[in-house]
Parts: C-alpha cells; sequence; structure tokens
C-alpha cells in the first residue's frame, strides 16, 4: 500500500537524467527529496505524474503498474502532482480551477480545501493568474487536493515565497498527510522539507547519496555541509 | 446538493455538503435565466418574422445562419481554443451531403439533414483525432487544407456532385423529395437551427466537458494532469462543432437549390465566423450571438449603403473593433462589471495595446 518509484532511469533524448532511483511513500507520511539544482528531482516528479517516461524502472500505486499510463490515467490512478511553476488555469477564476481539481471525480464540494486554505474563500471569483505567488501556491495544493488523491506530489513548495507563507503552507501539509494522503515534497530548502519529513532522499547528479529517517539526514555531516550551510 | 453525483468522501476529513445557493454554487436563478432568455429570443424571433417584407426576411435568415455557425466555431474555436481555419469544409461537406442525398437517393430533406450531421461529424472525428495532435498555426494550417482538399474532391467528382458546375435540388416538381420550404419556412428552420445551437452552447458552457475544454485551452498538460482524457475531449468538441456546421450547411444548401463547390467552400464563411467569435467573445455563451449579429447586419447594411466600397469599410470596421475590444465584446462588459472600469481606454491599457 504505497507509492513507489523503483529503480527510476529517465532522461531527455539520450541524455539520461537519472540512474536507478527508487522513492517510496506510504499512506499519510511525508517524505522529503532534497538536492542541488539539476539533480533531477523534478525529472523524477515528472516521471512519477507521467509527463516524462522512464527508460527503465517502474511506477507503482499499490501493486498497481503505471509506467505505460499516460498524465491522466496517472491522476486517475489517486496521484495528484502539484508541478513546478504551479500550472494553474491562469485565466479562470480559482473557483473554477478548484472545480477541474474535482473533474474526476465529480467532486463539487470546496469547502474542505478552503477550510485548509482560508484565503482563497475570498477569491473564488478572482482569476488565478491574478493572485499572489503564495496564493497560488495554496490554490494548486488546493486543487490538487480537490481530487481527493491518496498521494501528492509537491515540486519547489517554496520557490519564490515569503518565508511567512512557507511556514503557512507547511503547516498545512502536516494536516493534510495527517488524513491519510503520502506526500512526496520536492525541495530545495532542505532545511525546512527534513523538518517536516518523516523521511528523506538526498539525489545528487540522478543517483540517491543518502536516505533515511529526516531527523538522521538532517544530522548528516556531510548534508549539514552542502545543504543546510552549517 | 441533489445534482451532484456522490463522490467518495475525502479520507479522514469529513466532506460537509454546501447549502444551496451558499456562495460556492450559483443560485438557481443564475442557472435558469439563460434558458428563459433563449426561449424567449426565439418567440421574440417568431415575433419579429410578422413585421419583414420578404427581402428583410432573407438577410433575417442569413444573420440567424451566421449565428448558428459562430456558436458551432466556438465550440472548438472558443472554448478549446483550437482555432480550426477549415470550419467551412464541414459546411460544405453538409450542403453536398444533403444535396446528393435529396437528388440521388430521393431521400426527404428532414432525414438528410441528421444524416449530414452525423457523417460530417464521424468526418471530422476521424481527421480530428490525429489533426489535433498539432497545436496553435499548424492546427490552422492543417485545417485549412482540409477544407481546401474537401472543395477539390467535391469538385472532381461531377458524377455525384455536379462538379464545378453545380447541383440542383429538386424542390418543385412531383419527384422533389421535399418540397423547397420558402421564405417564410427557411426563416423558421435557421431560427429553430440557431435556438437548439445556443442550447447546446448554454449545456457546453455549465457541463463537465465545458470544464474540460476550457481547460485544455489554458494549458493542455495541466487539464491531463485533472485526469482529463484531453484526445478524446479535443475529438468531441471538433465532432460536434462539425456536425453542427454541417447541418448548417444542410440547411443552406436546400435553401439556396442549386450550389457550387466556390460558394459551399468558400473560405470568407470561415473568417466569417472566426471574426464573429472573436468579437462577441470567444469561449462564451452569448459572445459568438453577439459578433454575428453585429458583423452580419453590419455587412448587410455596408452593402445596401456604400454597395461599392462595403467590403473595405467591413474590414476597416472589424480592425477598429479587434484594436479596442481584443478580448472581445462580452469578456470586456464582464471585466468592466468586476473591476468597475468602464473606459475603453482602460481596456486598451488592460490589453496593452
Amino acid at each position: 500500500m504505497s507509492f513507489a518509484l523503483e529503480g527510476i532511469s529517465a532522461g531527455y533524448g539520450r541524455v539520461l537524467v537519472l540512474h536507478d532511483v527508487t522513492v517510496t511513500v506510504a499512506p499519510g507520511e511525508i517524505v522529503a527529496l532534497v538536492g542541488p539544482n539539476g539533480a533531477g528531482k523534478s525529472t523524477l516528479l515528472r516521471v512519477a505524474s507521467g509527463m516524462v517516461r522512464a527508460s527503465r524502472g517502474s511506477v507503482r500505486v499499490d501493486d498497481r503498474n503505471l509506467d505505460r499510463a499516460s498524465i491522466e490515467q496517472i491522476a486517475r490512478a489517486g496521484v495528484a502532482h502539484v508541478p513546478e511553476g504551479r500550472r494553474l488555469f491562469p485565466g479562470l477564476t480559482v473557483r473554477d480551477n478548484l472545480r477541474l481539481g474535482g473533474w474526476q471525480n465529480r467532486n463539487r464540494d470546496l469547502e474542505p480545501v478552503l477550510a485548509l486554505f482560508p484565503r482563497l474563500a475570498d477569491r473564488l471569483r478572482q482569476a488565478a493568474g491574478s493572485l499572489s505567488g503564495g496564493e497560488q501556491q495554496m490554490c494548486a495544493i488546493a486543487r490538487a487536493l480537490m481530487s481527493q488523491p491518496r498521494f501528492l506530489l509537491i515540486d519547489e513548495l517554496s520557490l519564490g515565497l515569503a518565508p511567512v507563507l512557507v511556514d503557512e503552507i507547511m503547516a498545512r501539509l502536516v494536516a493534510i498527510a495527517a488524513t491519510g494522503t503520502g506526500i512526496l515534497l520536492v525541495e530545495q530548502d532542505a532545511g525546512a522539507a527534513l523538518e517536516l519529513a518523516a523521511r528523506g532522499y538526498v539525489l545528487e547528479n540522478g543517483v540517491v547519496v543518502l536516505e533515511g529517517p529526516a531527523a538522521q539526514l538532517a544530522g548528516d555531516a556531510r548534508v549539514r555541509e552542502a545543504y543546510l550551510g552549517i | 446538493m441533489p445534482t451532484v453525483d456522490t463522490a467518495a468522501p475525502a479520507t479522514g476529513s469529513p466532506a460537509r455538503p454546501s447549502e444551496p445557493g451558499s456562495v460556492l454554487r450559483p443560485p438557481r436563478w443564475r442557472r435558469t435565466t439563460p434558458w428563459l432568455l433563449l426561449v424567449l429570443a426565439v418567440v421574440a424571433g417568431f415575433g419579429l418574422q410578422t413585421q419583414l417584407y420578404t427581402g428583410q426576411e432573407r438577410t433575417a435568415s442569413t444573420i440567424l445562419m451566421f449565428v448558428s455557425l459562430a456558436v458551432a466555431w466556438n465550440l472548438i474555436g472558443g472554448y478549446a481554443g483550437y482555432a480550426c481555419f477549415g470550419q467551412v469544409g464541414f459546411f460544405g461537406l453538409g450542403g453536398y451531403t444533403t444535396a446528393v442525398l435529396m437528388t440521388h437517393a430521393r431521400l426527404s430533406f428532414w432525414l438528410a439533414l441528421p444524416a449530414s450531421a452525423v457523417l460530417v461529424g464521424v468526418f471530422a472525428a476521424l481527421i480530428g483525432a490525429p489533426l489535433l495532435r498539432l497545436r496553435g498555426h499548424y492546427f490552422a494550417v492543417a485545417m485549412l487544407g482540409v477544407a481546401e482538399g474537401l472543395r477539390e474532391v467535391v469538385t472532381n467528382v461531377p458524377g455525384l456532385t455536379g462538379g464545378g458546375a453545380g447541383i440542383t435540388v429538386p424542390t418543385v416538381d412531383a419527384g422533389a423529395p421535399t418540397r423547397w420550404l420558402g421564405n417564410d419556412g427557411f426563416y423558421v428552420l435557421f431560427l429553430l437551427l440557431a435556438g437548439v445551437l445556443v442550447g447546446v452552447g448554454l449545456l457546453v458552457s455549465t457541463s463537465r466537458a465545458g470544464y474540460a475544454l476550457r481547460a485544455i485551452n489554458q494549458d493542455e498538460d495541466a487539464a491531463a494532469a485533472m485526469g482529463i482524457n484531453t484526445t478524446v475531449a479535443k475529438t468531441m468538441a471538433l465532432a460536434v462543432s462539425a456536425a453542427l456546421t454541417g447541418a448548417v450547411g444542410a440547411a443552406y444548401a436546400f435553401q439556396q437549390v442549386t450550389i457550387y463547390p466556390e460558394r459551399l467552400f468558400d473560405v470568407d464563411i470561415t473568417v466569417l465566423m472566426v471574426v464573429m467569435v472573436m468579437l462577441g467573445g470567444a469561449g462564451t455563451v452569448i459572445g459568438p450571438v453577439i459578433g454575428a449579429v453585429a458583423v452580419a447586419f453590419a455587412s448587410e447594411w455596408l452593402r445596401q449603403h456604400y454597395p461599392l466600397v462595403h467590403t473595405f469599410l467591413l474590414g476597416g470596421l472589424i480592425i477598429a473593433a479587434v484594436i479596442l475590444l481584443p478580448q472581445g465584446f462580452t469578456t470586456y462588459v464582464h471585466d468592466a462589471v468586476r473591476t468597475r472600469r468602464f473606459s475603453p481606454l482602460a481596456n486598451l491599457r488592460r490589453y496593452r495595446l
């Protein structure tokens, strides 16, 4: 009962970006994936959501193999993706963005996600493209949650956001995980991500160089030196 | 929430149903008012008919035909954002299918019209499946080619279509499968077609399919990430748009009695559809109606008052309208009401022209 990327090798054209990467997320678990720019973190999430095909390895939800699945089939299998740059529908209202999140499961009940992100309730009639960066990130997460996913993949949550907002959103992730949703959080801000997560992976040059309980990673000398700036 | 299918409740967090009429759902009157207005408009169309003399009635029929065409193009070009520059191909194919069926198979017009619509819809789905993989300009150019190709095919099978010399549908003698409807009859036919098509537009606008198309228009990959099968959605949109356009072409062919390839596959018809939707407001229900009435009316008025330069004046008018209202009339009004800035100059600044 988990979301698993097993032995993934993938890339663009002939250039391999990922080499035999294995990452798993259990229900209700927050897993951090940290690493420097260009390590392949976003590529791994693109493989996980079907936007990039792995040349080797498999994508699994529970025991269902999704290697050859299209983007929408993976979404229907209960894996929601908050992509880098959020990819909201900028010309549509916040309400329509959220409704589209619930498109596949015909979920029109906005209240649970508005309870999670009350700021969005005041913005429902506004075009999503006119929101501030933090609100857009909230809207992207809320939209993903409308599909009531079992696993949530979030790419670069903190990118371009004020630290106060990052804290606010991260606090919400704990609440989301508490409902049983497994979260894979990809972050450049390793400190914050490892603080939040139960487990973590460190990706460098397309290879997992370290993995284990987040607290242990945060205490690791190499991680502290390379990512936490201590 | 009586109309919503019950989805599995969120894991853990109990899903509270929102009350009807709360801020989360539009109140009932907002959903029924458009339908009431549509019925009223059709009734008004019947009322208007009693006040028109023959020439005006024919002009009004043409305007109603363009309302239908604009509404049909809006489904693929407006909602889905796939600018289809070959729409006249579906119009001509529908017209020729009906003409051939009535002439050679002696089929009643009332059977030929739906048969044409189905045939055109199936044809569009077959060519749409590969061509809708193209995006932006490439799709537009490919569809332009499809329409030109159809015209060539029709011109080159004279045994069936009469070729460039045209085909005349039997409408008067005893052998006519359906008697010509007369100016009054065609006015009613085009009025009802327009009413049905606007109704289809309303349904699409508020349906799941409409949401899927708007999402595709904005960001196709993100739409797929919402679980939308974008290939199926786009192909369906093109097929429905084409089938409706084919039905209008069928009515037009019968009204004209004698049809020629140059007339039924005239690229100007596509251009008019696109201009009408863009000026009225793409991706809205009422926009194409307003655009079609305004452009068709302006065109007729200019033709009567400035017969020598009417195309030139119409072109100038369209350019001015595109500069002043780049987002279309309906969207402009919507934005202006929401932001309370009604100045057209503010609108120019908003769209950085």
